[in-house]
């Protein structure tokens, strides 16, 4: 992991030939998120922070988190020359950072003399750069025709060449070939499942100034009619694609004492924000949405966010510290988690489980219906649900199925999945073949067994849904008799 | 989707990493869970406690850093300001305006741009210098107080255990 951040952070300048860069980066980022300074905003005590974390703060104590003396919201002032110099550093730092990097490594090698180093060096560099693309499909054809190129051209050419941050992909990460964003591979899928697509929005220079020049432009030219535009005839769509940012005007905090819960409720939908929930909820929903739309109007105008920019941030804190944030919060086996013990502890259990697998394959199939053998296997389920759930969070390979993103044939049964989950856990501890779960040919419990072994080698084999007994029924069947299409009056087979 | 606790939480163990302050080392018991820290605090020279390395764990709420994070030893330290389960109780750990012994300065407490790096450093001082006004550990304090060399020979001790000696 050490080698694989892909964080910008102030200690990058530490390594390099320009360590006081360090503490002038340190001075760019806010105290509270500790990112670059966004939207900065000066409080009455003289402090500066992102205009988000210090409402934050605000709304929680009241003061400023740098000296504790009583501050509002509405002193605060957005802190232009700041902003500007926060914003034209993060454009300057990437190359700057290269530069400064080169220079380190000339150094070093000058001082440590040899030939032999520099030669290493290089070698080193050249297939650091090659292995991560490699990871990115669409990325294949162009890299191993410049890679095929390179290994010819002295390697300053292809530094130049190679635009330095851009194109770079640690090692382990890969591409999102709809964002570009680098991805740790084993993420991968679950980000491909919720990406939006858009780049990012901090890349560098180039996507910023293409960002404000289309702004700029379709600000000035669409503005006044959009906006007409959607007030007469909101469904034209080609004026909608273009969602324009809400503008100025804050909102005001609400007493929430003054009001119950039925009119907080009316409030929170007035302003197009989701209104489930208990009152302490709605107020803390409520909350969040003022600092993300206040916070958005200390933004300068060509980076003002759109309402549904904003409307995904809310979502983001719904799902982590809102409603739908997850109670559970490990969900990782602990370092000194004794398996064997639990394994020895829970034996007796493990055993009748197994044999009431033996028990159920000696029931032949054709006599159970799927209706019959689902509320069974729930019922099973049922009874082990505190043991099961505890192996689900706490087993290591098990654990680590219930995140993956593949087809999940039993996806929402949660019980069954935990008795499919335990009887994988029992073959892996017993060394005992999985009890077949297919009944219907020997080329299905071929299946089955290869599901088993594949679990073995730590593939997700559970989810297979050849080795799940609902799924061998037909879905439907084709009508014997043939069917007349009425329409053209003719007989389809 | 990441929240804007476990990002900062992962800027913190980025700066920590690259440049760890001398005798801490800290970070994440594992990836997946960024609200979950393991950390490991040298004795500080010239204290009973020198020579030992004191394993801790940090658990975050949701709403780092607004909240501060809750802090154990993992090994016996006795000490007047670490109960007897391990709990650090220290002024930087206690949120602002929740002030249950009227003795803490609302400067010393936690704020949002308190670190763990400041926790640390802070507890690795506290090591050194314990503050008896409030203890945790009233045997300790007491110990501390009144036989000095009692007490150090119980750290010292501890010391070794936690060394496996």
């Amino acid at each position: 992991m050490d080698s694989s951040f892909d964080l910008p952070d102030s200690t990058d300048w530490i390594s390099t030939s320009l360590p006081t860069f360090a503490p002038i980066e340190a001075a760019l980022r806010c105290e509270v998120c500790k990112e670059f300074y966004e939207n900065p905003v000066i409080t009455s005590c003289s402090h500066t922070f992102c205009s988000l974390c210090i409402r934050r703060c605000i709304s929680s104590d009241g003061k400023c988190p740098a000296c504790k003396t009583v501050c509002s919201t509405d002193k605060l002032l957005p802190n232009y020359v700041v902003r500007e110099v926060a914003i034209r550093f993060q454009e300057a730092r990437p190359k700057a950072l290269e530069l400064a990097r080169q220079d380190k490594e000339k150094d070093e090698t000058i001082a440590s003399g040899g030939k032999a180093a520099k030669k290493r060096k290089f070698d080193d560099a050249a297939i650091e750069d090659e292995s991560p693309r490699r990871n990115t499909r669409s990325r294949t054809t162009r890299s191993s025709q410049r890679s095929n190129d390179m290994r010819d051209v002295p390697i300053e050419v292809k530094d130049s060449e190679d635009e330095g941050d851009e194109e770079f992909v640690p090692e382990g990460f890969a591409r999102c070939p709809m964002c570009q964003r680098p991805k740790k591979v084993e993420d991968m899928w679950q980000h491909t499942a919720s990406c939006n697509g858009e780049p990012e929005p901090a890349a560098g220079q180039s996507t910023r100034s293409r960002h404000a020049a289309s702004n700029s432009d379709k600000h000035q030219d669409t503005h006044d009619s959009a906006r007409r535009a959607a007030r007469t005839q909101p469904n034209a769509l080609q004026h909608r694609r273009k969602e324009l940012p809400p503008p100025m005007s804050r909102l005001p905090t609400m007493n929430y004492a003054l009001l119950n819960e039925s009119k907080l409720k009316k409030k929170l939908q007035e302003l197009g924000i989701s209104a489930s929930g208990k009152k302490e909820l709605l107020i803390r929903r409520h909350t969040e949405w003022l600092h993300l739309w206040n916070s958005n109007c200390d933004a300068s105008d060509d980076r003002r966010k759109t309402k549904r920019e904003l409307l995904k941030e809310l979502d983001t804190w719904e799902r982590t510290q809102g409603g739908n944030a997850s109670t559970s919060t490990a969900t990782v086996m602990r370092k000194d988690f004794d398996s064997r013990g639990h394994a020895s502890t829970h034996k007796s259990q493990f055993d009748d489980l197994i044999a009431n697998a033996r028990k159920k394959r000696t029931i032949p199939a054709e006599n159970r219906s799927e209706e019959d053998s689902r509320p069974e296997q729930e019922v099973k389920g049922a009874q082990m649900v505190d043991r099961s759930e505890k192996t689900s969070t706490t087993d290591p390979q098990t654990g680590s199925h219930s995140n993956s993103d593949v087809a999940k044939p039993y996806e929402g049964n949660e019980t069954a999945l935990a008795s499919i989950r335990e009887k994988v856990a029992q073959t892996k501890l017993h060394g005992t073949p999985l009890p077949s779960l297919n009944h219907e040919s020997a080329s299905m419990s071929n299946l089955s067994t290869n599901a088993v072994h594949a679990a073995h080698e730590g593939e997700p084999g559970i989810q297979d849904p050849f080795s799940s007994p609902s799924r061998k029924l037909p879905m439907f069947s084709l009508p014997e008799e043939p069917v007349i299409d009425v329409e053209s009056s003719t007989t389809v087979q | 989707m990441t929240s804007s606790a476990s990002k900062r939480l992962f800027k913190e163990y980025r700066g920590l990493s690259s440049d760890p302050p001398e005798g801490i080392m800290a970070g994440p018991v594992s990836e997946d869970d960024m609200f979950l820290w393991e950390a490991f605090i040298q004795g500080p020279e010239g204290t009973p406690f020198e020579g030992g390395v004191f394993p801790a764990e940090l658990k975050f709420p949701k709403d780092y850093p607004l909240a501060p994070p809750t802090m154990r030893f993992l090994v016996d330290v006795w000490h007047p300001n670490v109960y007897a389960n391990g709990n650090v109780c220290i002024s930087i750990l206690h949120p602002p305006g929740d002030d249950p012994h009227q003795y803490e300065q609302a400067s010393e407490r936690w704020s949002p741009i308190q670190s763990v790096e400041k926790i640390l450093i802070s507890v690795m001082s506290m090591l050194a210098e314990p503050n008896d006004e409030s203890p945790a550990n009233v045997d300790a304090a007491r110990m501390w107080r009144e036989k000095r060399a009692d007490y150090e020979k119980i750290v010292k001790e501890n010391v070794r255990k936690s060394l496996g000696l």
